[in-house]
């Protein structure tokens, strides 16, 4: 499932590629195989490549971060990334959605001995970029870069983390520019689809902030960030993961060089709820007139991370909804062309356990199309998986680890992955074992779990005028404007 | 204690050294011709199990002939669709259920194919793309089919979307030569007047292996992936060549302007398109080199005077395109909520007459020259954007290596060059504008907040 990003960048260049597949997640096939016809004439080797992911170095800095490198020396690069164990749920909740972010944002817009634009310059003069952002689990402060400048790069991350100026005029200038984002926002469906359901699915707590308001916007002042900063930039319990032509003998002394002197320790981490399914099918349609397609998401809640569930949700899901092998794929675009693209998925995390779909589909069709995806909801609850098809997800899911070894940095953010979960260091290496052996009936059974029909949330962004009447024989309808305001229906 | 000790003098050595930036190792690769035409390119890669196919054919959308717009790409998902030894929608299947990745792109100038594999598969991707290169299913129901997905596709990524017309509408008012004056996407209309028969032809003319390229880069044998190729590929016969497409435009003389009120749109937009050389031109890495300058990053003047100082903007975007024929350099500037696209063009050209003034600064012609390097870096990430670089930068330019000299290339340029290129390209008469604006809001929808705080 897609997450909307809190803060927008607004990309204005033309789309000069146009792609026949969205999405590159692994697939499979289904029972009848509806969508494809298997002639089974291509070669194809019977042996599934299992491979090991490289452990990482490790070592702790004396402020209590830990550190893991992973060295990759084929060219002269580097990237880094600073985990701060402060939650972007915690904010105070009259401004709550934007103190994190501003606060994640305007580190580099200025330290006590640069402004924004040195800043902006020298990165570029380095070959360097910057990045920070506010998480549910931490705030992630990021660098990456050429090695040719690797401590001049390093002392500019330094300053950037532990010397922000926070300028009130970057200030001014970030939120005159969000509150204009926030109304371009609102023309795009998947963003409207994202805010209604995050406030179905999470709807009381920080988690059903999907943007920020432009209330909390103007509320904002220096002092909000400033006091941020001093409560949630601490190093105790962080972590610091660098993947590329570097070791870690010669990032230890650097990094305690630079960070040695930050201590103390954020707030704990929140402790939320996932709560169970809802119970209760809804309907929720955000109108925005003129649209020539429906956006439609379905969900509900489901597992976390954690969850002894995860391995058979994940092969689950990659039978029914991931990539275009999946069936959700092969019946909804390449049987019934109702559509460009669509796909299911699990977000399981600490904070967010829901499962759902989303497609964008051609307004006379949005009755069919919804028909068809509870038909496949319906189908992979009922009937268990055939044998051929269960083995193509099996292979797909663990064939696809033989190309995650090729990114340095894609395997590094695994491990820390599996630190912040607390997950045994071997979980990778195991994890192809344990989805072979998973059954059918453990698949279904997954499914009869999480996969929701009677009481699925549907989400549709489009034109009421059309699809208002349509929607409701799936239940009673809330309808919403593109502001998000409640029109009619009942909440 | 000793290890300490140890560590302390790397320490010293790592810092003290104020060494030559380390040389990017070549890309090492052997470019051959089968005798039916076929270009395979192979670079062996032995860091990660895994390989990249990638076949690219010397046709786009600027083959497309009028009244048959986003051809080229509708032919793209009958590619999908079955050959000889493969079912529709198998391909699918059997890379995605081996462990694999694929896709497909179409461009103005070129098509592409690709998949990425486990090492142990091998033979299945060179199966898959010889197979359809040999023996494409054409049939009506294919065709009628994947007519719907890429109408869908439309309606998303144009009809659908805010900005989408006029991103349509630049290329057709800035050129005169029908080649690049279409989208890549097409018409509805056209879309749909496309018939089996335009199929037949298509894949005869332009899927030849003579009008291909093949790279394969990644963990094999290259003389015996060489021998496996000739077995796949060795006997699809070869094909007249395809004529030559009719690039030329004659000069402008005066600026091409419209106005696009949009009803999905709620901030205005202003995009800017001057007229270039083709890619391979000398002038064009003096280009790039400007646009790293003016209009690339937080570090760029455009993003400082129009998003930070002047705050008329709330981004700031672009690029070269680098294409067989003559292309474009686009400006696109999202403006702010209460400011006017006026107050964002006359900033702009006030910068450019800057530009064309002044040049640059040395410090701008060093992060132009690290841009480069980062970009060696970048393509050299996998084996897919290495084996994409490779095959399109051999049909687009006949330069497979280009890779292999983006430094060289950025380091000769010189700041006087660069004012030069300005002065020679971004004219007033040489450019084309299309600002789109926000239709007026419907009955009862909210005003635009005004923009003022404090």
């Amino acid at each position: 499932m897609i997450r909307a990003n809190r803060w927008f960048t607004l990309t204005a260049a033309a789309a000069l590629l146009v792609c026949s597949a969205p999405g590159q997640a692994p697939q499979q096939a289904p029972s009848s195989l509806s969508g494809v016809v298997r002639l089974n004439r291509a070669p194809v080797s019977n042996e599934i490549l299992r491979v090991k992911f490289p452990r990482p170095s490790e070592a702790r800095l004396k402020n209590g971060m830990s550190v893991m490198v992973l060295e990759d020396h084929r060219t002269p690069s580097f990237s880094m990334t600073i985990l701060i164990r402060a939650s972007s749920l915690q904010e105070p909740p009259e401004l709550a959605g934007v103190v994190a972010d501003a606060t994640a944002y305007l580190l580099r817009q200025g330290t006590k001995t640069r402004d924004a634009r040195q800043i902006a310059e020298t990165l570029a003069e380095l070959g360097g970029s910057l990045s920070a952002s506010a998480g549910h689990r931490g705030v992630s402060v990021s660098i990456s870069g050429l090695t040719d400048n690797l401590d001049e790069l390093l002392e500019l991350l330094a300053d950037v983390l532990l010397n922000p100026a926070f300028p009130q005029s970057e200030l001014d200038n970030l939120v005159r520019r969000q509150l204009s984002s926030l109304q371009a926002m609102r023309a795009q469906p998947a963003f409207l689809a994202n805010e209604r359901l995050y406030a179905i699915l999470y709807p009381n707590d920080a988690r059903k902030i999907t943007a920020p308001s432009a209330e909390a916007l103007k509320r904002l002042s220096r002092q909000h960030v400033v006091q941020y900063y001093n409560a949630n930039y601490k190093p105790a319990g962080g972590m610091i993961g660098i993947a590329g032509d570097i070791t870690l003998k010669e990032m230890l002394p650097r990094l305690e060089k630079l960070l040695g002197g930050w201590q103390g320790a954020p707030p704990p981490l929140p402790k939320l709820p996932l709560e169970p399914p809802i119970r209760e099918r809804r309907v929720a349609l955000i109108d925005r007139p003129n649209s020539v397609q429906t956006y439609l998401m379905v969900a509900n809640r489901a597992i976390g991370r954690r969850d002894p569930d995860y391995i058979a949700c994940t092969l689950l899901n990659q039978v029914l909804g991931s990539g275009p092998a999946s069936r959700l794929f092969r019946n909804i675009r390449e049987e019934k062309g109702y559509t460009y693209g669509i796909s299911s998925g699990f977000s399981a995390t600490w904070y967010y356990n829901d499962f759902g779909a989303s497609t964008s589909v051609r307004t006379e069709v949005t009755e069919a199309a919804l028909n068809e995806i509870l038909k496949e909801f319906r189908d992979v609850r009922e009937r268990l998986a055939p044998a051929d098809e269960l083995d193509g997800a099996r292979r797909a899911l663990v064939g696809s680890f033989a190309r995650s070894l090729e990114s340095t940095a894609g395997v590094l953010s695994r491990a820390m992955e599996l630190k912040d979960y607390g997950l045994p260091a071997d979980y990778w290496d195991r994890f192809p074992e344990q989805i072979m052996k998973l059954s059918p009936e453990r698949v279904r059974e997954a499914a009869r779990k999480y996969v929701p029909v009677d009481n699925i949330q549907i989400v549709a962004v489009g034109d009421a005028s059309k699809i208002r009447e349509p929607l409701k024989k799936f239940g009673p309808v809330e309808e919403y404007s593109s502001e998000g305001k409640l029109l009619t229906g009942s909440r | 204690m000793r290890k300490f000790l140890f560590v302390m003098l790397a320490c010293a050595a790592g810092v003290s050294t104020a060494q030559a930036p380390k040389p990017i190792p070549p890309v090492q690769f052997t470019d051959t011709r089968l005798d039916n035409g076929l270009r395979v390119i192979l670079s062996e890669d032995h860091h990660a199990p895994v390989y990249a196919i990638f076949v690219a054919y010397g046709v786009g959308s600027k083959d497309e002939r009028p009244g048959r717009t986003g051809f080229a790409h509708l032919f793209e998902h009958m590619m999908f669709k079955g050959s000889a030894n493969v079912g529709p929608g198998e391909h699918f299947y059997l890379v995605f259920t081996n462990g694999g990745t694929m896709n497909g792109a179409t461009s103005p100038d070129t098509t592409v194919y690709f998949e990425v594999l486990p090492k142990n598969q091998l033979d299945l991707g060179l199966f898959l793309e010889s197979d359809r290169m040999r023996s494409l299913a054409v049939t009506q129901a294919n065709l009628d089919n994947q007519r719907d997905t890429v109408k869908e596709e439309r309606r998303q990524s144009v009809d659908n979307q805010a900005y989408g017309p006029s991103s349509e509408r630049l290329p057709e008012l800035a050129y005169d030569a029908f080649a690049y004056k279409h989208s890549v996407i097409g018409s509805m209309e056209d879309l749909s007047a496309a018939t089996l028969e335009d199929v037949k032809e298509f894949f005869r003319t332009y899927y030849a292996p003579n009008n291909a390229v093949l790279a394969l880069v990644g963990d094999f044998n290259s003389a015996e992936a060489m021998a496996k190729i000739k077995k796949y590929f060795g006997d699809i016969p070869r094909q007249p060549p395809p004529k030559p497409v009719d690039f030329s435009e004659p000069p402008q003389t005066a600026e091409r302007r419209d106005r696009l009120e949009d009803k999905l749109a709620r901030l205005a937009r202003v995009s800017v398109a001057y007229k270039i050389p083709p890619g391979n031109h000398p002038d064009i890495e003096a280009l790039n080199a400007m646009h790293i300058a003016l209009a690339s990053g937080e570090s760029s003047r455009l993003y400082q005077r129009l998003v930070r100082e002047s705050q008329v903007a709330v981004s700031v975007g672009g690029g070269v395109s680098e294409r067989i024929g003559p292309g474009l350099y686009q400006l696109s500037v999202m403006v702010q909520a209460g400011r006017t696209p006026e107050e964002v063009e006359k900033l702009m050209y006030e910068e450019i007459a800057r530009l064309q003034e002044e040049g640059i600064t040395p410090k701008e012609l060093l992060r132009a020259r690290t841009a480069a390097r980062r970009s060696a870096v970048s393509v050299r990430s996998s084996v897919l954007s290495r084996a994409s670089s490779l095959a399109s930068d051999a049909v687009r330019f006949n330069d497979p290596g280009r890779l292999n000299t983006i430094e060289q290339r950025r380091a000769a340029v010189t700041a006087e060059q660069v004012r030069e290129t300005a002065r020679k390209y971004l004219r007033p008469e040489n450019r084309t504008v299309v600002v789109t604006v926000p239709a007026a809001s419907p009955p009862g929808a909210p005003k635009p907040a005004a923009a003022k705080k404090n």
